[in-house]
C-alpha cells in the first residue's frame, strides 16, 4: 500500500516537469532574482521563481531551522556556506548537471567553505570587496586608511557596519593581518579599538539601504561598504561618493548558491543554477547589483569591456589582495560575543 | 432676624434665547428652612449652584452675610452643598470624606477626628468612620454627606434633591430627620426640590419658581391657601379650574357666573365686572351635600367616576357646561354603602366661599 | 444521563477553546524557551543540557547588565514622558474641552497614528530629527543655531522621542477613561469643602486617576522594553537595547539558549512590573464605588 502511494508520487513528480509545470523557491540577497532577468527564465523553463529575501547571512540559519523547508535554494556568503554544511541544511551538488562550472574562477572553486568531503556543496555566483567610501565633498585629500575611521575630526560622520565583520576591520588596523583566525587577545585589542571608536560613529548600519539613507541624509562621509552596491545606488541618486582600499587591505566576500536537503523541485533548481551561471544570470546580476561574478568566461561574453574593467574580472591582483572570508568555525562565538560586547557599552 | 442670604435681581443668560434665571430677588433669613420648589427646568437648581458658587450669574448680585459674593469661588465661600447623589469620594474613608473640609480650616487631626465623630453621631451613624462609602446604603451615603456639609459649620447649607435618590419608605424617614437636624444645628437651610409634598413638610418657607422666574413666595400653608396662580395651585395639591367672569361684589364677596352656575369667592380682585377670570377649588374642600343639606356654594353635577382609595373616595363630576372636577370625601363610618354615590347619579356640591380661588383670565384647565 | 451529556460537552467546547488556546500559544512556547535557557551552546546549533550557564553568563558579563540597565532607563524614561503629557492632555479633554467634536477630534488624532504602521511612525522621526532634518531646518531658520545640529538623531534622546510618540496612545486611553469615570461633582464637592483647584486635583483627581496612570505606565513600559526598532531606526552606537540582543542571539549568534535565558529574565522583569501596577490599581479600586 505505502510503496503503491509512493510509486504514485513519483509518477506525479515526474510527470510536473514533463509539463513545463514547476517552482523553485530561493531564499536570497535582493537582486539575486530580480525580475530583469528571472522574467525570461520562467518564459524559457517553465518554472516559476518565488523569492524572498534576507538582510544578513545570519539569516539563512534561524530560516531553515526554524521549521522551513519551503526553500529549494540559498545563497549565503563563504564564511557561512560551512555552517549550512555542519548543519546538514544542504545537499551535495551535482556539478556535471552545471553548465559552466568549470569557466568559475579557480579561486573560488577553491575556497574550503564551499566543499566537504570531495564534493561540493555551493556554486559561485558573484563576489566583491568589503571596500570602504567616503564622500567626495567631505576630503580634499582622499582617505586611504581604516585609520581614517578612527580620526576625531570626523566625530559624528562615521559609520561601519553592524557585522561581526568590524573585528576585522579593526584588527588589521591594530596590525594583525590574520583576520580570521584572531587570538582571544588580539579580539580583545580589536573590541578596546572598536569601543574607543564608538563616539566617532553616527550609526552602525545594518542594511544596504541605511547606509544609503546615511549618505543621502548628509549624516555620515565615510564607512565600509559592499563594493559596487551602495555607492551604484548612491551615484544614481547624485550623491558623489567613492570607493576605496585602504592600504590595510580590505576583505572579499563570494556568494554561492546551494541546493536545501531533499527539495522535491530538483528539476527547477538546476535549471536556475543553470541559469544564474550563464551569462543571463551573471550579467543580469552584475547589472543590478553591481557586483563582480563568478564566471569568466561569461563575463567576458556579456559584458561592456568597460563594466568587465571596472568589476575587476580580469584583475589577479585585485582579487589576491581581497582576503576573503572564512567560516570561523568554533571561533565564531568569540568574534560575535565581542562584537556584541562592543555594542553593549 | 438679618437676611444671611440676599439676591439682588438674579439673572443666567445662557445665550440670548436660552435664559435658565430670569431677574430673581430674594432674602433669606438667617436660620431659615426655604425651599426652592418647581418643575425641572425651571431654574432653582441654577439658583442653587449659583449661591454655592459654582455658575457665576450673568446679572445681579449675591451677598452672603453681607458681603457680595457673587464672584467669590466655591473654596472662599462659607456656604456647603449636599449633592444630588452625595459626591462622597470614594477613595477615602468615611471619615476622611467628613474630615476632609477641615484641615484648611485650621484642624489638627485629631480636632478634624473628633468633630467627624461628632458630625456621624448627629446624622445616626456613630460607628461607620472607617467604612468605605462603597459599603454603605444610600440612605447611610445621604447621612454622611449632610455630615460632611454641616461639620464645617457654614453659614448656609445647600442640599439639592437630597432625598431623590431614596426609596419612598426612607424618603419619608429622612424629611423628618432632616427637619429635626435643622432644628438642632440652627444653620440656614436652602434646598431644591421637584416634590411639592417635601417642600410643605421640611420647609419654613417656599419659593415656587417658574420659568426661572420667582411664582410665589411664602409659608407652606400661605401657598396651598392662597396660590397667587394657576400655576401655584395647580403645581401645590390639585386644584380644579372652572371659566367663569365676573359679575359683581357683594358684601359675602365676589359674585362670579360660569356655565356650572354661579359661585361667591371671598378673595376680592382689582378686575372690572365682566373681566374673564379662572376659578379655582381643591378637591378636598369641596363636599357632596346629602338630601337637604346647603351651603354657600352650591353646584349641581352628575357622578361621572368613583375611585374608591381606602381613605376615602375621589369622584369625578361633570359640571353643567361638561367640565369635569374632583371631589375628595373621606368615608365617615357612618355612610351607608348603599349612600356610595353611583356613576350617573346627580349630586349636588358644596364649596364655601373662602375655599374658592380667583384667579385673572382664562387658562386651560 | 442523556440530558447531561450535551451540557457538558458545551462546557466543555466553551471553556476547552480558549484553554487550549492559551496552553498551545502560550504556555507551550514559555515551557520551549524555558527548556532552550538550560540547553548548552555547542557548534553548530546547541545541545540538550539542564545547567545554569546562561544566567550565569548573564549575571557576569557586564555586557548583558548594561544593556538591561540602560532598557530599564529608556523604558522608564519613556514612560514618564509618555505620562507627563499624557495626562495634562486626557485631563484637558476630559474637564476642560467644552466641545465634544473637539474632543472626539483630539482624542482620535492622538489615538489615530496606531493605525499607521509601526515603522513608518518611527521612519517619520527619523526625517524630523535628521542632521538635514526638519527640526535642524526650523531651528536655523529661527536663528537658534547657525549649524544644523546632530544632536537630535541616532542617540539615546532620539530613542526616547521616538518611543514616547509611538506608545503614548497607550498612556492616553487608560487616563482618559479613567479621568472620564470620575464624577464632575467630585471636584465640586471638594471646592465647597474648601479645596482650591491645585489641592482638589492632588486629593480627588489623581487618586481617583491612579488605576488610570497604573494601566498606562505599565503598557507604555511594557511596549518600550521589548522593543527593537526604534533602537534600529533612530538609535545610535550607543541604543542597543535589550530586545536587540535577544534577536541577535536567535540570529547572528546563533545562541539560542542565551537568547532564551535572555528572554526568560525579561519576561520576569515584565512580569514583575505588571503585578506591581496590578496591586496598585487594586488598592485604588477597593474604594471606588
Amino acid at each position: 500500500m505505502k510503496k503503491t502511494l509512493t510509486a504514485m508520487l513519483t509518477l506525479g513528480l515526474a510527470a510536473g516537469p514533463a509539463l513545463a509545470e514547476g517552482t523553485v523557491n530561493v531564499l536570497t540577497w535582493e537582486g539575486y532574482a530580480d525580475p530583469s532577468f528571472i522574467t525570461k527564465f520562467e518564459e524559457e523553463s517553465g518554472c516559476k521563481v518565488s523569492a524572498t529575501y534576507v538582510g544578513s547571512n545570519d539569516d539563512f540559519a534561524p530560516k531553515l531551522l526554524g521549521g522551513g523547508g519551503i526553500y529549494d535554494l540559498i545563497t549565503p556568503s563563504i564564511d557561512t556556506t560551512a555552517l549550512m554544511i555542519d548543519l546538514g541544511l544542504v545537499e551535495p551538488l551535482d556539478t556535471a548537471a552545471i553548465t559552466g562550472w568549470n569557466d568559475i574562477y579557480p579561486k573560488f572553486l577553491s575556497q574550503e567553505g564551499i566543499q566537504r568531503d570531495g564534493a561540493y556543496y555551493g556554486m559561485p555566483y558573484v563576489w566583491g570587496a568589503i571596500a570602504f567610501m567616503y564622500l567626495d565633498s567631505a576630503f580634499p585629500t582622499p582617505p586611504t586608511s581604516i585609520a581614517d575611521l578612527w580620526n576625531p575630526e570626523l566625530k559624528g560622520k562615521i559609520s561601519l557596519w553592524d557585522d561581526k565583520s568590524s573585528i576585522y576591520v579593526a584588527a588589521r588596523k591594530n596590525g594583525d593581518m590574520d583576520i580570521y583566525n584572531l587570538t582571544d587577545e588580539q579580539i580583545e585589542k580589536a573590541k578596546a579599538a572598536l569601543v574607543e571608536q564608538k563616539p566617532l560613529v553616527r550609526k552602525y548600519w545594518a542594511t544596504a539601504g541605511e547606509l544609503v539613507d546615511l549618505y543621502k541624509a548628509g549624516e555620515v562621509v565615510i564607512s565600509n561598504t559592499w563594493a559596487g552596491y551602495q555607492s551604484g545606488l548612491l551615484k544614481a541618486e547624485g550623491v558623489k561618493v567613492t570607493e576605496f582600499i585602504p592600504k590595510e587591505g580590505a576583505e572579499g566576500w563570494m556568494d554561492s548558491w546551494m541546493v536545501v536537503k531533499d527539495t522535491p523541485n530538483k528539476e527547477c533548481a538546476y535549471k536556475f543554477l543553470n541559469m544564474q551561471l550563464s551569462e543571463l544570470g551573471q550579467c543580469g546580476v552584475a547589472n543590478v547589483n553591481g557586483y563582480s561574478v563568478a564566471n569568466a568566461a561569461a563575463a567576458k561574453a556579456c559584458m561592456p569591456a568597460e563594466q568587465y574593467a571596472a568589476l575587476h574580472q580580469d584583475d589577479p591582483n585585485y582579487l589576491d589582495s581581497l582576503q576573503v572570508w572564512q567560516a570561523l568555525g568554533d571561533r565564531f562565538e568569540a568574534y560575535t560575543n565581542a562584537w556584541n560586547a562592543v555594542k553593549a557599552q | 432676624m438679618a437676611a444671611i442670604i440676599e439676591l439682588q435681581r438674579i439673572s443666567k443668560h445662557y445665550s440670548k434665547t436660552i435664559i435658565g434665571v430670569d431677574d430673581v430677588s430674594l432674602d433669606v433669613e438667617d436660620g431659615e428652612f426655604v425651599t426652592l420648589l418647581g418643575p425641572s427646568g425651571c431654574g432653582k437648581s441654577t439658583l442653587l449652584r449659583m449661591i454655592g458658587g459654582f455658575e457665576a450669574p450673568t446679572h445681579g448680585m449675591i451677598r452672603l452675610a453681607g458681603q457680595d459674593v457673587t464672584h467669590v469661588p466655591p473654596y472662599r465661600r462659607d456656604v456647603n452643598m449636599v449633592f444630588q447623589d452625595y459626591a462622597l469620594f470614594p477613595h477615602m474613608t468615611v471619615g476622611e470624606n467628613i474630615a476632609y473640609g477641615l484641615k484648611i480650616q485650621g484642624r489638627s487631626r485629631a480636632q478634624a477626628r473628633d468633630m467627624a465623630v461628632d458630625a456621624l453621631a448627629l446624622v445616626g451613624l456613630p460607628d461607620k468612620i472607617d467604612q468605605k462609602p462603597a459599603q454603605l446604603s444610600g440612605g447611610q451615603r445621604q447621612r454622611v454627606a449632610l455630615a460632611r456639609a454641616i461639620v464645617r459649620r457654614p453659614k448656609v447649607l445647600l442640599l439639592d434633591e437630597p432625598l431623590s435618590a431614596l426609596d419612598a419608605r426612607l424618603r419619608d424617614q429622612m424629611r423628618i430627620e432632616m427637619k429635626h437636624l435643622h432644628e438642632k444645628v440652627g444653620i440656614t437651610f436652602i434646598m431644591v426640590t421637584h416634590d411639592q409634598e417635601e417642600a410643605l413638610t421640611m420647609s419654613d418657607r417656599v419659593v415656587v419658581m417658574e420659568k426661572g422666574r420667582v411664582a410665589q413666595d411664602g409659608r407652606p400653608q400661605d401657598l396651598y391657601d392662597q396660590p397667587a396662580s394657576p400655576y401655584v395651585a395647580n403645581f401645590i395639591g390639585t386644584t380644579n379650574f372652572v371659566a367663569g367672569s365676573l359679575t359683581g361684589r357683594s358684601p359675602a364677596g365676589t359674585r362670579i357666573a360660569s356655565a356650572a352656575g354661579d359661585f361667591t369667592a371671598t378673595a376680592d380682585l382689582a378686575l372690572p365686572q365682566g373681566a374673564e377670570v379662572t376659578l379655582g377649588f381643591r378637591p378636598e374642600k369641596v363636599r357632596l351635600l346629602a338630601e337637604g343639606e346647603t351651603a354657600a356654594n352650591v353646584v349641581p353635577g352628575r357622578i361621572a367616576e368613583v375611585i374608591y382609595y381606602g381613605l376615602g373616595l375621589r369622584t369625578t363630576v361633570e359640571l353643567a357646561g361638561g367640565t369635569q372636577v374632583h371631589v375628595d370625601c373621606l368615608l365617615p363610618d357612618s355612610l351607608a354603602r348603599s349612600a356610595v354615590p353611583q356613576p350617573g347619579a346627580p349630586v349636588r356640591l358644596g364649596i364655601e366661599p373662602h375655599n374658592v380661588f380667583v384667579f385673572a383670565g382664562r387658562v386651560a384647565a | 444521563m442523556i440530558a447531561r451529556a450535551p451540557r457538558n460537552l458545551s462546557a466543555l467546547l466553551v471553556l476547552g477553546i480558549p484553554l487550549l488556546w492559551i496552553v498551545v500559544f502560550m504556555l507551550l512556547p514559555y515551557g520551549i524557551i524555558v527548556t532552550y535557557s538550560f540547553w548548552l551552546k555547542s557548534y553548530p546549533t546547541f545541545k540538550p543540557a539542564f545547567q545554569f550557564g546562561n544566567y550565569l553568563t548573564l549575571l557576569t558579563d557586564v555586557q548583558y547588565l548594561q544593556v538591561l540597565g540602560r532598557t530599564l532607563k529608556i523604558s522608564i524614561l519613556v514612560s514618564i514622558l509618555s505620562l507627563g503629557l499624557a495626562y495634562p492632555f486626557a485631563w484637558w479633554l476630559v474637564f476642560r474641552c467644552r466641545s465634544q467634536a473637539l474632543r472626539t477630534w483630539a482624542y482620535m488624532a492622538v489615538i489615530a497614528p496606531l493605525w499607521v504602521s509601526y515603522l513608518l511612525r518611527a521612519y517619520i522621526w527619523k526625517t524630523i530629527l535628521g542632521t538635514e532634518g526638519i527640526l535642524n531646518s526650523f531651528l536655523m531658520s529661527t536663528g537658534l543655531i547657525s549649524e544644523p545640529s546632530s544632536l537630535f538623531l541616532y542617540n539615546q534622546f532620539a530613542m526616547v522621542v521616538t518611543l514616547t510618540y509611538i506608545f503614548i496612545p497607550f498612556m492616553v486611553m487608560p487616563i482618559y477613561t479613567a479621568l472620564e469615570r470620575i464624577p464632575l461633582n467630585l471636584a465640586e464637592a471638594s471646592a465647597d469643602l474648601g479645596m482650591g483647584p491645585v489641592q482638589t486635583f492632588l486629593k480627588v483627581t489623581l487618586p481617583l486617576s491612579t488605576p488610570g496612570i497604573a494601566a498606562g505606565f505599565t503598557l507604555t513600559f511594557c511596549l518600550s522594553f521589548g522593543d527593537f526598532i526604534a533602537p534600529f531606526l533612530v538609535g545610535g552606537p550607543d541604543g542597543n537595547l535589550i530586545a536587540s540582543v535577544i534577536q541577535t542571539q536567535f540570529g547572528a549568534a546563533l545562541n539560542w539558549p542565551l537568547g532564551s535565558a535572555l528572554s526568560i529574565v525579561m519576561l520576569i522583569i515584565v512580569l514583575a512590573i505588571v503585578s506591581l501596577s496590578d496591586r496598585l490599581e487594586a488598592t485604588a479600586h477597593t474604594g471606588a464605588a
